[in-house]
């Protein structure tokens, strides 16, 4: 017991150390959040609740998110000044290291945004509460998107909203190549092809039909799912067979051949520079794939207005694939000193129309219905053009994903890694299918 | 004791008639004063993160729950990870190669700038500049734009009409854009190499150039011999650096060790490995693999040094 405990200690201060260096190398705000957090003693205790407490959340995204988010939390701490709320950001790719690693410094942040492929570690690893225990109203949640932040039994996350994987098209480049656009609920993956082909053939050198979509998983399995087979099995394994995936690389590197997209290096260079730096964000590109969420982000770096359309081959085979993915979760540590107030925090979030009027869609088309009704005057043109995407694709899907099982956060890093080797011509798309298979299936502990 | 009440009684005792002696003790508390802060960080930053990650390098670790003890497992799985050759590989590739190149490339412009040039510090300083950027997360963004398809270098050879291709996004020529940027920080090995140029002694190069020796039979003859010990030094340091660059791999790559692995440095996938994949036990090994190469690499070094350095005393 004894040794155990000064392991315990042992490994425990180490890592500390080593999240005191992470912390000094991101931008944490906790300095920055100083001026509305230290200030409740002025009176704020008079509330007749007692003691002050402090939670901290952290998040991850743009520094428009980290604007909003700030002011949310501001707007929280005005209605319950007994609680105070530090704020704890860094971009995506900082985040997750900065979160395993202040988990293992057994300073988890009382509040956290998760998402799916990482939230099942931490639920299964007992880092997240059980958030049906507590003081959280779901009852505006649609049942099925509450499901989706259910692991083993527990309610580890509640989602933020929902976002699908879609097509972004430039309606301007159509007409420009004297392309019609095409009937997204009846084209097929050949009219894509081909679609995509004439748009670079007709507006020639450095424009190109679509970006390069290979480097997400996201729309491989909807490829897969609508020819009745999927990326991850309910069992937790994979469920798709080897000829599919090779197919769907096949299909990219067609369109590669054709012209109809970058070459290798261009394409790299290309996805490594988000929405800016997207093909569609520089005018040099008809479509791409993305998530609705980020249709406001693309439009403002193309300079207009974008739309948003199914994947192809939605009505190609024997049903649909496209499907509701939550955007984020907020989650509670399961080791947090004031699991009330950060249930209260969280309530807030998910249930205040005020909030909602603040997150808007930046989280995900809200899954609270009274708060999208609610909020729904205030969005704009192209907030609202993606929630009636999502509104008309709702009857069509067919069914939700299971949850990625646990692993799952390694297969991002090794579908971006494959798909370049198809970029280059360094793998056979049947070779890429065989090594993503047996890769990704190691990761997830087939 | 605190530093006050220490430094009084230093005072103290120095009216006394014992002083000499006093002094003596009141110095070895002093030095032992100033000596904490290094001690400390000795102790907290360095050896006690070296003991955990021993510790942690035999269990399965993932962050978020408890380590538990696996013995050798994480030892053995490294022998099976084609990704962890692959990485042994570009970390290889990269160390003999850029290194040798680094190294000639500093010694050469040593010997330009040792003939006693005017505003000589001028150029020193000039040429040591991207010794103090070259591992900064900027200068490896500048890196990123120069050699980008629009970059800088491709502007250059549009010029000439040779139309390049994205430097950084290509796996052919990736790891070579890395290698050009350490190679150009070879400001630090200069100055040294400067610095041990002065120590040669101007009699040598007089008695060599009566005896008729010309410039390179001087070079080869008097310099080189006697810049060994030097250029021994700088090795010993520019390969262990070089073996465990991260940052400019990290941010030129964008963190992926992209395009399809080619520039995936070793240091870069035992991070993957711990921060991206949870597997920290497994990143904790090759941490140490990592020690066993280096400190290997660099007893090989030592060996071999006594058939080439000359030590002139």
């Amino acid at each position: 017991m004894i040794t155990s405990m000064r392991k315990r200690t042992m490994w425990r201060a180490g890592a500390v150390l080593a999240a005191g260096a992470l912390a000094l190398a991101a931008c944490s705000s906790d300095s920055g959040s100083d001026d509305p957090s230290d200030e409740p003693t002025d009176g704020g205790t008079d509330s007749g609740s007692g003691e002050q407490v402090e939670i901290r959340f952290s998040w991850w995204g743009s520094d428009e998110r980290h604007t909003l988010t700030q002011e949310v939390i501001d707007l929280f701490m005005e209605e319950n000044p007994d609680i105070s709320v530090v704020a704890d950001f860094t971009d995506w790719g900082g985040y997750w290291d900065k979160l395993a690693t202040t988990v293992a410094g057994g300073d988890t942040p009382d509040v956290m945004t998760q998402e799916e492929r990482y939230l099942t570690d931490y639920a299964n690893r007992g880092v997240v509460a059980d958030m049906s225990t507590l003081d959280i109203d779901t009852s505006m949640i649609d049942p099925s998107v509450l499901q989706s932040g259910t692991i083993g039994g527990q309610l580890a996350g509640i989602a933020t909203g929902i976002n699908a994987y879609a097509i972004v098209a430039d309606p301007q480049m159509f007409e420009d190549a004297g392309v019609e656009m095409p009937d997204d609920t009846t084209w097929t993956w050949d009219d894509f092809k081909e679609i995509a082909a004439q748009i670079s053939d007709a507006l020639g050198d450095g424009v190109y039909g679509v970006q390069d979509y290979g480097g997400n998983e996201a729309g491989f399995n909807i490829y897969a799912r609508q020819q009745g087979e999927s990326l991850y099995t309910e069992d937790g394994t994979l469920g798709y067979s080897d000829e599919t995936l090779a197919q769907w690389w096949q299909d990219l590197v067609d369109l590669r051949e054709s012209g109809a997209m970058p070459d290798g290096a261009r394409s790299v260079e290309i996805a490594e520079g988000g929405p800016e730096q997207s093909l569609l964000g520089t005018n040099t590109g008809a479509m791409g794939m993305w998530w609705t969420n980020q249709l406001g982000a693309i439009s403002s770096a193309a300079g207009r207005d974008l739309v948003l359309l199914r994947l192809p081959g939605e009505s190609e085979h024997e049903r649909t694939g496209m499907y509701f993915k939550p955007a984020m979760f907020y989650s509670i540590s399961a080791e947090t000193e004031h699991p009330e107030a950060a249930a209260k925090f969280v309530d807030f979030l998910v249930n205040s129309p005020e909030a909602g009027a603040l997150i808007l869609s930046d989280r995900g088309l809200n899954i609270n219905t009274a708060v999208r009704e609610a909020v729904s005057g205030q969005l704009d043109p192209l907030e609202v053009q993606a929630a009636e995407f999502l509104a008309e694709l709702e009857s069509e899907i067919v069914d939700g994903p299971p949850a990625p099982p646990t692993g799952a956060a390694d297969v991002p890093e090794i579908t971006g890694r494959i798909n370049q080797e198809v970029l280059f011509d360094t793998m056979s798309p049947a070779d890429a299918a065989a090594q993503f298979t047996s890769e990704a299936g190691a990761a997830i502990g087939q | 004791m605190s530093v006050v009440s220490e430094l009084r009684g230093m005072g103290g005792k120095k009216r006394g008639k014992r002083q000499p002696s006093a002094m003596r003790k009141g110095d070895g508390k002093a030095a032992a004063i100033f000596l904490a802060p290094w001690f400390i960080g000795l102790f907290l930053i360095t050896a006690g993160p070296m003991i955990a990650s021993a510790y942690l390098s035999f269990t399965d670790y993932s962050l978020l729950a408890p380590p538990e003890w696996i013995g050798f497992d994480n030892y053995t799985r490294m022998f099976e990870d084609p990704r962890l050759i692959n990485s042994l590989k570009v970390t290889f590739l990269y160390v003999f190669i850029s290194v040798p190149l680094q190294l000639a490339m500093a010694l050469a412009l040593a010997l330009v700038l040792d003939r006693g040039l005017r505003g000589l510090p001028i150029y020193r300083s000039i040429y040591y500049l991207p010794s103090l950027l070259g591992g900064s997360v900027a200068i490896a963004l500048l890196w990123r734009q120069v050699f980008g398809a629009d970059g800088l270098v491709n502007s250059v050879l549009s010029v000439f009409g040779i139309e390049g291709e994205g430097w950084v996004s290509h796996p052919d020529y990736a790891l070579g854009t890395l290698m050009v940027l350490n190679v150009w920080t070879f400001g630090a090995p200069m100055i040294i190499f400067l610095a041990g140029l002065r120590q040669i002694p101007q009699m040598y190069y007089e008695a060599a150039s009566i005896d008729g020796a010309g410039k390179w039979r001087q070079f080869r003859s008097v310099t080189i011999p006697l810049l060994t010990p030097i250029i021994f030094f700088n090795l010993i340091l520019q390969l262990i650096g070089a073996f465990q660059t991260f940052t400019q791999a990290y941010v030129v790559s964008g963190g992926t060790g992209g395009p399809a692995d080619s520039t995936m440095f070793y240091t870069l996938y035992l991070y993957q490995k711990g921060f991206a994949s949870l597997d920290m036990g497994y990143a904790s090994a090759m941490a140490w693999l990592l020690l066993a190469i280096i400190a290997g690499m660099t007893a090989v070094n030592f060996l071999a040094s006594k058939y080439w350095v000359f030590y002139n005393d």
